[in-house]
């Protein structure tokens, strides 16, 4: 500890002032240590309506339901589609996410009655495939094209299937309960047993 | 008349990174009092990670990069696979620090933010020069050739490798020495395999450990590696080597360490009457204040074409071309690796096994081209090596296949077949028109902005184009399915000069001084109180990643120095 960082420790003691409010602030970002701050999706959401998050949380769970684990909703991941909708996806992305959900809220309740997250799950996958099948031409399908940040013209459904799949095995819940979690191995061993019904490991991401 | 001079320190060390560190150390152990100066913000060692050991939930993003703030911000950084929001922190802004970006021929120069430098960033690979890399030039004409060989620095390469730790495995190559190691990391199921394949249908390949600054058995003050996976997120237990994690530490312990941190070189004051540098001009990045230090002796560690663009600020009457440059070579014979995936193979070997824990490296392929005595037609010069990576498939890998729902699901979550890559790391040759320059413009400081010439030549394109097909043979070879390779290849698919981030040469070592800046000690021929110890000094590049080479430089040159200042020489 410097002479500055001990000032600033004696006087934040003494007076219970917060380090921000003496001005010796760091930056935010100095002062988060990550491993310890809130999860990404505890951020504020202020993307969607309500009835927009029953359709993403619907759609999600299409992709990742709930089994004998978690499902998209248990992990979090409409928390993750609005946060990454609203920050991360740049214009284009985002009018494609925005036109895709307004087409789904006023097509589906025409067409089948109910709004998307009331219908049975049958009808929720048909129309899902539907999407699909109409977006199979999209260069998201092709073969091993994974190493890339996104494909910024990929259709909404690609986009819902993506941010899911993507939130979902980073997320706490999916990385410890449907995949395998050990973030302090302490040893490598280049040959376990593998059975046949066991998950990769988690992360770390790079 | 000089003794009776009041110098503010014995040596000052500009740059902290893996050269300032190491002749920090050096120094302040042999008793001089040293500052060390560094352009970037204080960092401590074990507080300062932020992004260390953090999960993916906690990540902005999940680790999804913010494209458009990067592309604007760190246009050139953020293609670094090490670049994340868990590692940005360390990375110098290149918005608000620019430099000269040619449209046609980029350059990528890649610059840490903070007390350690690129140490905290590196891939932690090492691998001694041969005596055929020191030869290279005298052989085949190209460059000068290098005053020293291989004998000379051996025992600074033990010197440095038993401090820094590093694992590996002896291998008895005369093309890559073997070194101090310390126990080797376990392979994989499916390396054996393939090695016990290459054995049999490929016996010139040799695959062995990866040579890697990370601990396997613990040294003082730091811990054996953990295996979480990211080294470069920062380390606490100072399993991989930084200058945070060992020689600032040991440069501290000795109390005749200062170390000044967000403060940038102006330039050296040259004193015509003695012959030496007399002081070193700087600016506190965050004050703007101006400040001037006198010294015995100055030791350049900013980095190769930093530490040159330090000598190019500082003319004067004697020296209009820049500092130490009478020569006219200073700036000059730039180089990098060339990088990339050479060929990639698919296997079904060993799908029952796994494994457990994070190894933060994968093999390595040491050279096995123009080796001595053999491959004597082939229309290219010197080599290349390959770093292997193996990686089982996962969801990251095929996240877009079609489908919903538990068999999605399911699929997504196991492990599929294995990926065995080899990515080739070429030499590059010396050239006098590739060269880093400072141009018209000005940063926020009121420096010149440097800029770069430089271009892949010939020879580098055919050691890419063999590095591919010869990878195409290695993974049939050792069992693949399926082999994709690197295809099509000429300088505008290439990496980019600058983008192996082994950047050197600028300031070359050479006999001759109307050739090159520096002598056989990595001392200034013009400037007796001189020592440029980063890559700046590189005559040639050999193929094999640079960094202990320059540590093993940096430390002989600190021996030397300390010796003739004790002599009276300097």
């Amino acid at each position: 500890m410097n002479r500055r960082e001990f000032m600033q420790c004696a006087v934040i003691m003494i007076s219970g002032a917060s380090a921000a409010q003496l001005g010796f602030a760091l930056s935010p970002e100095q002062e988060t240590y990550l491993a310890t701050a809130p999860d990404y999706i505890a951020g504020e959401l202020n993307f969607l309506t309500p009835a927009q998050r029953n359709l993403v949380a619907a759609m999600a769970e299409v992709v990742i339901p709930r089994t004998e684990t978690p499902g998209a909703i248990d992990a979090g991941v409409p928390r993750f589609i609005e946060l990454m909708a609203g920050d991360w996806f740049n214009d284009q992305e985002r009018a494609i996410f925005v036109a895709g959900l307004a087409d789904i809220e006023t097509r589906i309740p025409v067409d089948y009655g109910k709004p998307f997250h009331l219908l049975e799950a049958s009808l929720q996958l048909e129309i899902m495939q539907d999407l699909e099948a109409q977006a199979k031409d999209s260069a998201w399908y092709d073969f091993a094209n994974v190493q890339r940040q996104f494909i910024s013209d990929a259709p909404f459904i690609c986009q819902v299937k993506e941010l899911t799949i993507w939130g979902f095995f980073t997320s706490e819940v999916g990385a410890r309960e449907v995949l395998r979690y050990e973030p302090m191995p302490m040893r490598f061993d280049g040959d376990i047993p593998l059975g046949p019904d066991e998950s990769t490991w988690a992360g770390p991401s790079f | 008349m000089r003794e009776a001079i009041q110098y503010d320190f014995d040596a000052v060390v500009v740059g902290s990174g893996i050269t300032g560190g190491w002749a920090a150390k050096e120094l302040t152990e042999k008793g001089l009092k040293v500052l060390v100066l560094e352009r970037g913000r204080d960092l401590q060692h074990g507080k300062g990670y932020r992004g260390e050991h953090a999960p993916d939930w906690k990540v902005p993003y999940h680790g999804k990069k913010p494209r458009e703030f990067y592309e604007e911000e760190y246009p050139m950084a953020n293609r670094v696979y090490a670049f994340s929001e868990a590692t940005r922190q360390y990375w110098l802004n290149e918005k608000q620090n620019p430099y000269v970006v040619d449209k046609q021929d980029p350059f990528m120069w890649i610059r840490g933010n903070t007390v350690g430098g690129r140490s905290l960033l590196w891939g932690r690979q090492v691998y001694r020069w041969s005596e055929m890399d020191f030869r290279a030039n005298e052989r085949d004409g190209h460059g000068i050739p290098w005053p020293v060989g291989y004998d000379d620095i051996a025992p600074w390469y033990s010197h440095v490798e038993k401090f820094i730790g590093v694992n590996g495995k002896a291998e008895g190559l005369p093309q890559l020495p073997d070194g101090e190691f310390q126990k080797p990391m376990p392979w994989m199921a499916l390396e054996r395999t393939i090695q016990r394949r290459l054995q049999k249908k490929a016996p010139d390949i040799t695959l062995t450990n990866a040579r890697v600054a990370v601990l396997t058995e613990d040294l003082p003050g730091r811990s054996a590696c953990h295996y979480c996976g990211p080294c470069h997120r920062g380390c606490s237990t100072g399993s991989y080597f930084s200058s945070q994690a060992s020689t600032l530490p040991a440069a501290r312990a000795t109390g005749n360490m200062t170390l000044k941190s967000n403060t940038l070189v102006e330039r050296l004051q040259y004193d015509a009457e003695t012959g030496r540098i007399a002081s070193i001009h700087v600016v506190d990045t965050e004050t703007r204040e101006r400040q001037s230090f006198s010294a015995r002796m100055f030791f350049l560690c900013a980095s190769t074409v930093a530490s040159t663009q330090i000598l190019m600020q500082s003319t004067s009457e004697q020296f209009p071309q820049g500092l130490a440059n009478r020569s006219g070579a200073l700036g000059h014979y730039l180089m990098d690796h060339t990088l990339g995936m050479s060929g990639m193979g698919l296997f079904y070997d060993d799908m029952d096994s796994y494994y457990y824990g994070n190894r933060p490296t994968g093999l390595y392929v040491p050279r096995f081209r123009n080796l001595e005595g053999e491959d004597e037609n082939l229309d290219f010069l010197r080599g290349y090596n390959y770093q292997t990576a193996t990686l089982r498939m996962d969801w990251q890998t095929s996240f877009n296949t079609k489908g919903f729902g538990a068999d999605l699901k399911n699929s997504l979550r196991k492990p599929g077949p294995w990926l065995f890559a080899l990515a080739g790391f070429t030499e590059c040759l010396p050239r006098e028109s590739n060269r880093m320059y400072l141009s018209k413009k000005l940063d926020r400081f009121g420096l010149p902005q440097v800029a770069f010439d430089m271009r892949w030549s010939d020879n580098e394109v055919k050691l890419r184009q063999d590095a591919a097909q010869q990878a195409t043979r290695i993974l049939r070879a050792a069992g693949a399915v399926f082999t994709m390779g690197e295809e099509n290849i000429s300088p505008e698919t290439m990496s980019l000069p600058g983008e192996g981030i082994h950047e050197m040469g600028t300031a070359r070592m050479g006999n001759d001084p109307a050739q090159a800046v520096l002598n056989k000690w990595n001392q200034a021929h013009d400037v007796p109180n001189l020592f440029v110890t980063d890559g700046s000094f590189m005559t040639s590049a050999s193929c094999v990643n640079p960094s202990l080479t320059y540590m093993a430089f940096t430390a002989r040159a600190c021996d030397y120095a300390a010796t003739q200042l004790a002599a009276g020489q300097l």
